[in-house]
């Protein structure tokens, strides 16, 4: 039969799925793997041609030295506070905007998506002015305002993902609710989102590390610098004629490590919804 | 529902947190200092603060490049600072000629301060712009070049006679060049760079305040880019590019010159502070940059930060104390010794701090030199920087003809400065 | 149809009430920037005094007299039409190959996900050393597999925007993310049916798994497209726009004109042509997605 013959070799799949794996693993690899190898290298190694690619022995002080010649802490804590009130807000507009969006047939529909998508066609460059002249006009410069208040609003980037996952769930199951009775917001609450879950965590993520390394957004919001991040903290470190590598490279990996927390954390594989009862509604043969 | 009031609860918490503080008056002060200069800029507000007690200075570190770009748009925002470093000397005029900083002349007569007294020839040019003063500073910088005694010797020079003039450069420079089997090259000497300032050493100029004009072409600019072109037309200017590519940060030990693979290094006076670090073992010496026939010696460029009060700045005579204090001899003097600058202020230049270094003696009686230029005071002069590094790479990596690539880029500069001129209603 | 029927007012109340947010966010924080930008573009602008209007001004002279207007847009171009494909293979790629069932999985994960993360300060410098026609490692590889010459890279106008390009690699963590999601998100039953219906790999591939995420594929070419267009960080920090001007993208340029010669009404205008050609080929993707991409939300 067929398919046995097509099914003759797993292993052989298996093996070449870990050499691709490990080899082009080993090119992405790379950028972190220098960044860690460089912030424990004597200043005297860092730029040194053949590279020095085991630091032995590993210059481990560039670590403490990186949290002490910034105030660390403070910014790790100010970052946090913009990341959560910024990731709560994200997923809580826009989930319902995309679910307007993708899950209710509206007339307005179409042309509220197509001008959302048109937002982000505008380079910053020139926007960065006049928001700055609404956040003046509002009083919110020198504060953390408006870094957060417009993440209630929703973001472009988000409901647009959102609202493609948000299409590939099948309508029975809202029609079906709907007919019994429920009324919108409880099919989003407990029908929609749950199913959505794997794509929420995907926005988390995004929306997570887009405001931990936003640099521009502190930069020009920013007056106090009880007030900073950490992206601005990297900054610390460089100076007119030249910077202080080892410490710049120490910080900046202290910097990536919960981004990595967070990630393993939301990828996990009990995540995600389990799509069965979807399947189930489904005819047997699609393909 | 309980986690949601969690998170509610935090967020509320989040968004608070603005304190007050009543009594002295605030005065906000912006630098572009970061790292250690930044911290010793905050030991002298401290001082400050503490020997003032009715004031209050709060500074704002805005980082590096990206805090002068914030700048601008602080400015069309109306949300500037009482009194701020975060701008360009070459910005200086486009900023003045467009009314939003502060003349300092009545408050520099009433404190008693002269900018032709105490300042330095290069600064006196540059901070006077239409007659008036609008911007003060506590550094200011040169250009030289260290070169590598060893090197020399090595090579038949002598190692205390230097070039001075650029056939003398020439001709240690290409002595000193090796090659490497493949064609690659090993060592070099002098990499010719720094159009902007070269042109001033031949005698040229980029602008004529008398005719009011912009000279891109004049014909001793075209000398100063022809002779920097040679030096990739004896060589080839791939192999040039490839070498400097490597050449990575100044402030690394892999710097070229720290690892003898030039035998000059174009500086300033912070080399002083970097040879000490990464190259303690070099025997080297430094010279002015050098001139051809009929040049101007000792020319320097003065660049750097400079200290504006904008005309928005909500408390101008405490912000004008504080600065008058942060520009008088002895906070510049403690300052400049602290981060390797050399000060902008002839009284501060004798100092013995400054005294007992070689380099920065030298980089001293350079800053004094009437020679000494600074950036014309144009308002499209960021610009036209621009261009100049645009048509110095054209003409070096690019191989275009010096002649053809300024009179393009005079052309152009003359256009923009018209238009510049016409918008700004002068 | 004369009116609407009322469930239709009712899903018309819902839908906007639940894009309140966003139509509340929109006139708040972008009607105005937009409409601004719109006007300056028509302006003398220097970003620090008031506008004033000179119609089309502007636009002239960046259409008839602006000679790195074309070269901006061209080198965006390069970018657009290499650096948005070569992104979408390896996206999708290593997606592809993240979503079997292999041990340690979660570890590769995350390692393909880091470069995309690290701050680009840090990495620039990285990248900078890697591409070093002398001393680095691509081009000390390549002359070990017997490559004579190997290119110059960032300081080759030649070879600068492919050595961008190369690094662009690095950042397929982002889509693969997506991509991973979507992937978990087709229904194992899907892949049963058709296996039992004979379909090997290949065919899976195309007729199961290839459907199912071409909305999230249509996401990635969007915002791959957009962020083409729109690139600047990395031109900026690690290039300035050279060697001869081989680097220097639109933003780039938009961006010296905006902040540093004191012409924010032309960079307006600028900000605005770019807007119109990113538009036009939004919308020729999005045409074309209606008959390539399969939302699972409706019956086909």
């Amino acid at each position: 039969m067929k398919d046995v013959k097509r099914k003759g070799r797993p292993w052989m799949r298996t093996v070449l799925t870990h050499a691709a794996l490990v080899g082009l693993g080993c090119f992405f690899l790379l950028p972190f793997y220098w960044l860690v190898s460089t912030s424990v290298k004597p200043d005297a190694d860092i730029f040194k041609v053949p590279p020095v690619w085991i630091p032995s022995p590993p210059h481990w002080e560039n670590y403490p030295k990186a949290v002490e010649y910034i105030p660390f802490l403070r910014y790790t804590f100010n970052t946090l506070r913009i990341c959560m009130v910024n990731v709560t807000g994200i997923v809580l507009s826009c989930s319902l905007v995309a679910y307007s969006l993708a899950k209710i047939k509206w007339k307005g529909r179409d042309v509220v998506f197509y001008s959302l998508i048109a937002t982000m066609l505008l380079p910053s460059q020139v926007t960065m002015l006049p928001s700055f002249i609404i956040f003046k006009w509002l009083g919110w410069i020198g504060t953390i305002l408006p870094l957060t208040v417009p993440a209630y609003f929703g973001t472009a980037f988000s409901i647009f993902l959102l609202r493609q996952f948000l299409m590939t769930i099948p309508n029975e199951l809202s029609d079906a609710a709907r007919i019994d009775g429920c009324n919108e917001l409880q099919i989003y609450w407990r029908i929609v989102m749950p199913l959505a879950k794997p794509a929420l965590a995907t926005i988390s993520l995004f929306a997570f590390v887009g405001s931990w390394n936003d640099f521009i957004g502190p930069l020009l919001y920013l007056n106090d610098d009880r007030n900073y991040t950490l992206s601005l903290g990297l900054q610390s470190f460089m100076s007119q004629h030249g910077a202080e590598w080892g410490m710049l490279m120490a910080a900046s990996t202290l910097m990536a490590l919960p981004i990595i927390v967070l990630f393993s954390w939301l990828k996990r594989p009990s995540f995600g919804a389990l799509r069965q009862p979807a399947a189930r509604s489904r005819p047997a043969t699609t393909g | 529902m309980k986690r949601l009031t969690l998170w509610i609860g935090l967020i509320a918490i989040a968004g608070c947190g603005r304190v007050h503080t009543e009594g002295p008056v605030e005065v906000v002060y912006w630098t572009g200092w970061s790292g250690d200069e930044f911290k010793i800029q905050k030991q002298l507000v401290e001082k400050f603060n503490s020997t003032h007690p009715h004031i209050r200075v709060r500074i704002v570190c805005q980082f590096g490049n990206a805090g002068y770009e914030k700048v601008r748009i602080a400015i069309a925002g109306n949300a500037t600072p009482d009194v701020m470093s975060t701008v360009w000397a070459d910005e200086l005029a486009g900023y003045a000629k467009r009314g939003v900083l502060l003349p300092l002349d009545e408050l520099m007569a009433r404190s008693g301060r002269s900018l032709e007294k105490e300042f330095t020839p290069g600064l006196r040019k540059s901070l006077r712009i239409d007659g008036k003063v609008y911007a003060l500073a506590v550094t200011t910088n040169t250009s030289f070049i260290v070169y590598n005694k060893q090197i020399f010797r090595e090579l038949g020079l002598d190692p205390d006679r230097p070039p001075r003039t650029v056939e003398e450069l020439d001709r240690a420079s290409d002595a000193s060049v090796s090659m490497r089997k493949d064609g690659a090259i090993q060592r070099f000497g002098y990499v010719p760079n720094n159009l902007l300032t070269w042109v001033y050493v031949f005698g040229g100029r980029w602008y004529d305040p008398k005719a009011d004009r912009v000279t891109a072409n004049d014909p001793r600019n075209v000398a100063a880019l022809k002779w920097m072109a040679d030096y990739y037309r004896r060589f080839d200017s791939q192999a040039v590019r490839r070498f400097q590519s490597t050449f990575g940060n100044d402030a690394t030990a892999q710097m070229p010159f720290f690892q003898g693979l030039i035998s000059m290094w174009a500086t300033g006076e912070w080399a002083s502070a970097f040879l000490k670090r990464y190259a303690p073992d070099i025997e080297y010496g430094y010279f002015p940059l050098p001139i051809p026939k009929g040049g101007n010696p000792e020319t320097t460029y003065c660049n750097g930060s400079v200290f504006v009060i904008p005309k928005a700045s909500r408390h101008v005579r405490e912000a004008w104390e504080f600065l008058n204090w942060l520009t008088s001899p002895e906070q510049v003097a403690y300052f400049c010794s602290k981060i390797g600058n050399v000060p902008p202020l002839l009284e501060v230049g004798d100092d013995p701090a400054f005294l007992s270094d070689p380099i920065m003696r030298f980089a001293v009686r350079l800053t004094r030199s009437e020679k000494a230029v600074g950036p014309p005071p144009i308002a499209i002069w960021p610009t036209y920087t621009r261009e100049i590094a645009r048509a110095e790479e054209a003409v070096l990596a690019g191989r275009r003809d010096p002649k053809v690539v300024l009179d393009n880029l005079q052309a152009r500069m003359e256009k923009e400065y018209r238009r510049s001129k016409a918008e700004l209603g002068q | 149809m004369i009116g609407r029927t009322a469930s239709e007012r009712a899903y018309s109340r819902n839908g906007v009430l639940f894009a309140l947010p966003w139509l509340i966010g929109f006139s708040a924080f972008f009607a105005y920037p937009i409409l601004a930008s719109l006007y300056f573009s028509f302006c003398n602008f220097d970003g620090v005094r008031p506008p004033q209007w000179i119609g089309l001004g502007n636009y002239r002279e960046l259409f008839l007299e602006d000679d790195l207007f074309f070269k901006s847009l061209g080198n965006t171009l390069f970018m657009v039409a290499f650096g948005v494909p070569t992104s979408i293979c390896f996206g999708l790629g290593i997606a592809l190959l993240l979503n079997q069932k292999v041990k340690g999985m979660a570890i590769y994960r995350t390692v393909y996900y880091l470069p995309s993360i690290t701050p680009v300060v840090a990495t620039s410098i990285l990248w900078l050393w890697l591409l070093n026609p002398q001393a680095g490692l691509i081009n000390l590889a390549l002359q070990h597999l017997g490559v004579a010459n190997p290119p110059g890279w960032l300081t080759d106008p030649a070879w600068a925007k492919p050595g961008l390009i190369l690094m662009g690699v690095w950042g397929a963590g982002g889509g693969m993310v997506i991509y991973l999601a979507a992937l978990q998100n087709v229904p194992a039953a899907l892949y049963e049916a058709a296996a039992l219906d004979g379909a090997g790999m290949v065919s899976q591939f195309r007729n199961v798994t290839l459907p199912m995420i071409t909305p999230v594929i249509l996401f990635n070419l969007i915002m791959g497209l957009i962020g083409s267009f729109q690139y600047f960080t990395e031109a900026y920090v690690m290039t300035h726009g050279g060697p001869e001007d081989a680097t220097l993208f639109y933003s780039l340029h938009l961006f010296n004109k905006a902040f540093f010669d004191f012409r924010m009404g032309y960079a307006s205008a600028m900000a605005w042509v770019l807007f119109l050609v990113t538009l036009a080929c939004a919308v020729a993707v999005f045409k074309s997605s209606i008959k390539w991409v399969y939302y699972g939300g409706d019956l086909r």
